[in-house]
């Protein structure tokens, strides 16, 4: 499902909500304890996720792109790097490293829209488009800055 | 380090402080409590230890028996040893959670005061608050008496800890007639009990930062019914842990226990199955009846209750001499037949002896249970055994005032 | 403690999330905005609990975990006592010297929806606070039981239309006031507690790190936007929470030690109710001509409970 976008670990998104394996009685985890990393995770606060080693139980190796009908598609070229996406972003989806902004996680947004309502720029750095337009398409099309009513 | 407790080599104790000695001797790390008669005298007991330096780990006052086993259910899930004491109305406020416990797989002690459960009102003594319990999915253990009581909690530690079991644990005692009754008690040096209780070695630890855990997921219908399917198979096969940890503490103490007491059924006509502080004015009624009248009476007693022994239920049960057996549940119904009679007359289905079996409804609110009613029991059964048929309803009262009362009777002949 | 740079949101944004995305949480769902922001405030090891609502069904569904700590639920109303159980375990173990790391910093902290928090878990979250424990509740208010559609909750607000207070032809809706759980919290003598939106991430990740910084029991209710049943565009949700901090619907204010109240933000054109009311589906009856005295009522409450504020902030009482 990932549309190529930056940083994505081999992880991220590899299955559907619901297409795991549906193991039998004697392999399920025992008082349903579900550990969120394979190996030492003492650091995890100090490392992206694309360094992390996520358990297969960890959500971010689920994807929920197909609950999405419309979807944000991001022009570098106008984004000033406020970080307004990012910190209301409600699905971690905004991709940010060293206060940059990198692109969508396209395996965890569901569309909802707030990082474009949140764009501060003019054009917007964000916009909706409809989840079966290319992105290059959508770029391509982008509008000009808006004059501000007086 | 805690203060160790000097104690003697026989002490005068009753339940509730025997078993509060109990908590003591295995250093839990976290005990969350709420008070309610009659077990109170436990957590008041674990007070003052607490306050005099005899405990290091955390004390938890909490404002009622859900939050009670909540902080149970948190401390636990954050590795450590964990118990409480309850009885009656406040077990009914954390059934709730007791389930969730037990789902969750984590090793809680729980000793349990047995008390009534309202309406009416009643503090006394009788076996509702244990047969709320029974679907649960804890192991549920039950003293008889005062050196029960502290016995049994050191071996539940063991049992629940225990790496293949990872289940909370239940040790009953009735109220009053075990709790506040003095009796002569021999325990154990503190350093002797912590040694057979042992470290707690944790599991799926949410204070082991190295491995982050979620526990209390969510499942609906692809993977619940696996969970509990797991998690009763843990149940099934904890006997062979039980089995092992009071053959350990028999040969620590000499005192032995079993998931089922039997007594003078080698070559008994009649039996009586029953629990709890009851037993003992049984054993005496049938000593008494087979000195006095020749009559072969012999009496059962699942020790443990939960999981519930059809194994050694049907063991003790299997004599060809064995003519007809008398369940005795003390606790109201509900509109069936005792549990106990329920239980027992399946596991007594599957042997040769096929007794008959009746029930007796008894004991409700702390009515008193006399060896003499129990005798008359007992010789309600060799009737039934002489005619060949149950020659009464199959459900009676005992010790009951007003008109006769029973119900269902027997089609077979 | 290991707080986070706050000082301006690129900064902020360096923090690596500990709350992973494809969780259920509806689109534009302002509870994972708030979690993730508190998440984002520390890098000391979380010991986080959830009451039943929303967010548990949505974070910890088997087989998956949303959670990058270690995360506990048992029921709906009992959060507040779960972590502070592992809370006490904590303090037994490093006395007794049984933990793994010793020296790990770590914070205890529990989420519940108001359902949870004002409703069936306010015994819980009272005995917790007052037995005093070293924790952080944060309560995620959208004024509804939205995990099970949209009841009504002692936290839903007088006039919201709701599946059991509901707006029809002889009821404008709820008819009671919502409970003012934030003076009840202070009134226990927490040392610190505040309500806090998540539209204003500045002041609410401020209080976030005071509350975890806090030795002792800190409470803080949170203005939670709910996309399905306050019945707004799910893009809207930080535009509705401006909405109801600017309409002081949702003042934002901390209280210290149970006396020492500051007012954290102050709308510089300060709106209408009706502005904040007709924003959602949930209030769209107030609008018929027999229903304006409910309006009227609100507003003349907001006006009263911000000169209140004021008053205290002033006083210092």
């Amino acid at each position: 499902m990932s549309t190529g976008s930056a940083l994505a670990s081999n992880k991220r998104g590899i299955r559907e909500l619901g297409a795991e394996e549906m193991v039998g009685w004697d392999e399920v985890q025992q008082g349903v304890v579900l550990p969120s990393f394979e190996g030492d995770a003492a650091g995890i606060v100090n490392m992206h996720a694309e360094e992390r080693n996520y358990a297969d139980f960890n959500s971010y190796t689920a994807t929920v792109a197909s609950w999405r009908v419309i979807k944000p598609v991001y022009n570098r070229d106008i984004c000033i790097d406020c970080q307004n996406c990012w910190v209301w972003c409600p699905d971690t989806s905004i991709i940010s490293r060293d206060k940059q902004m990198l692109g969508i996680d396209y395996d965890h947004c569901k569309g909802c829209g707030v990082c474009v309502e949140v764009c501060p720029t003019n054009p917007k750095s964000l916009l909706m488009f409809n989840e079966a337009e290319e992105n290059d398409e959508a770029l391509a099309g982008w509008p000009q800055k808006e004059k501000k009513a007086k | 380090m805690a203060k160790e407790f000097e104690l003697n080599e026989v002490e005068v104790w009753d339940g509730n402080y025997a078993a509060s000695q109990a908590l003591r001797q295995a250093q839990i790390d976290v005990v969350a409590a709420y008070p309610i008669t009659p077990s109170t005298p436990i957590v008041e007991g674990y007070g003052a230890y607490v306050a005099n330096g005899y405990v290091d780990g955390e004390f938890v006052m909490v404002e009622s028996e859900h939050a009670a086993m909540s902080g149970c259910v948190g401390a636990a899930a954050a590795g450590g040893r964990v118990a409480t004491a309850t009885s009656s109305q406040g077990f009914a406020l954390m059934s709730e959670v007791l389930y969730q416990a037990s789902g969750m797989r984590l090793p809680i002690v729980l000793t349990v005061v047995n008390r009534a459960l309202a309406s009416p009102l009643n503090v006394r003594g009788d076996h509702s608050d244990m047969y709320m319990g029974r679907d649960s999915g804890w192991i549920q253990i039950d003293a008889f008496d005062a050196q029960e009581a502290y016995d049994l909690p050191l071996c539940a530690f063991r049992i629940g800890e225990n790496h293949a079991v990872r289940l909370p644990v239940m040790v009953h005692q009735d109220g009053f007639t075990t709790s506040h009754k003095a009796q002569n008690v021999y325990p154990l040096k503190d350093a002797i009990a912590y040694k057979f209780v042992g470290d707690f070695v944790p599991v799926d630890e949410m204070l082991d930062f190295t491995r982050p855990v979620t526990h209390g997921a969510q499942t609906e219908e692809d993977w619940h019914y696996e969970h509990k399917a797991k998690q009763h198979k843990a149940l099934m096969d904890s006997p062979a842990v039980i089995d092992e940890v009071f053959a350990d503490f028999k040969e620590l103490t000499g005192r032995e226990y079993k998931r089922v007491e039997s007594y003078m059924m080698e070559d008994a006509e009649v039996a009586l199955v029953l629990l709890g502080s009851s037993v003992h004015t049984a054993v005496l009624a049938a000593k008494q009846l087979r000195e006095e009248e020749g009559i072969k009476v012999g009496v059962v007693a699942p020790r443990c209750f939960r999981p519930f022994p059809y194994d050694l239920i049907r063991d003790a049960l299997d004599k060809p001499s064995l003519k007809a057996v008398c369940c005795m549940d003390k606790s109201s119904p509900g509109g069936a037949m005792g549990a106990l009679f329920n239980e027992v007359s399946a596991a007594a289905y599957s042997t040769n002896a096929r007794p008959m079996m009746t029930n007796y409804i008894y004991g409700l609110g702390g009515r008193d249970f006399s060896v003499d009613e129990a005798k008359r029991i007992m010789k309600e059964q060799k009737a039934h055994a002489d005619a060949g048929h149950i020659t009464t309803n199959i459900q009676q009262f005992s010790g009951l005032r007003g008109p006769k009362l029973g119900f269902y009777e027997i089609r077979r002949s | 403690m290991a707080i986070t740079s706050i000082k301006n949101l690129k900064e902020f944004s360096t923090n690596n999330d500990r709350f992973e995305g494809a969780h259920l949480l509806c689109p534009g769902c302002a509870h994972s905005m708030i979690v993730r922001e508190l998440m984002n405030c520390t890098d000391d090891n979380l010991v986080i609990a959830s009451n039943t609502g929303c967010l548990e069904v949505s974070t910890a569904v088997y087989p998956y975990t949303s959670w990058d700590t270690s995360w506990i639920h048992i029921g709906f109303e009992n959060a507040a006592t779960a972590v502070t159980g592992a809370e006490a375990m904590y303090k037994a173990r490093k006395k007794k010297g049984t933990l793994k790391d010793p020296d790990a910093p770590v914070k205890f902290v529990a989420f519940g929806g108001d359902g949870s928090t004002y409703d069936i878990g306010f015994q819980w979250l009272s005995g917790a606070v007052e037995r005093g424990h070293d924790f952080t509740y944060v309560c995620l208010d959208n004024e509804n039981y939205a995990n099970t559609g949209g009841q009504r909750s002692s936290a839903t607000p007088i006039g919201a239309h709701t599946s059991t207070a509901q707006a029809g032809s002889a009821s404008y809706g709820k008819k009671q006031k919502k409970k003012d759980l934030v003076a009840i919290m202070a009134a226990h003598g927490a040392p610190y507690v505040a309500q806090l939106a998540p539209n204003k991430w500045k002041s609410m990740a401020k209080g976030f790190q005071k509350a975890l910084e806090t030795e002792g029991p800190c409470f803080i209710n949170t203005v939670s936007a709910c996309t399905t049943e306050w019945k707004f565009d799910p893009k809207d949700t930080i535009h509705l929470t401006d909405l109801a901090t600017d309409s002081l619907m949702f003042p934002v204010y901390e209280i210290i030690d149970g006396h020492e109240l500051n007012i954290l933000y102050r709308p510089k054109n300060v709106i209408k109710v009706e502005d904040y009311l007709g924003a959602q589906g949930r209030y769209r009856h107030l609008f018929k001509p027999e229903n304006k005295h409910v309006i009227e009522r609100i507003q003349k409450d907001i006006d009263e409970n911000w000169a209140m504020l004021q008053r205290r902030e002033e006083a210092r009482i």
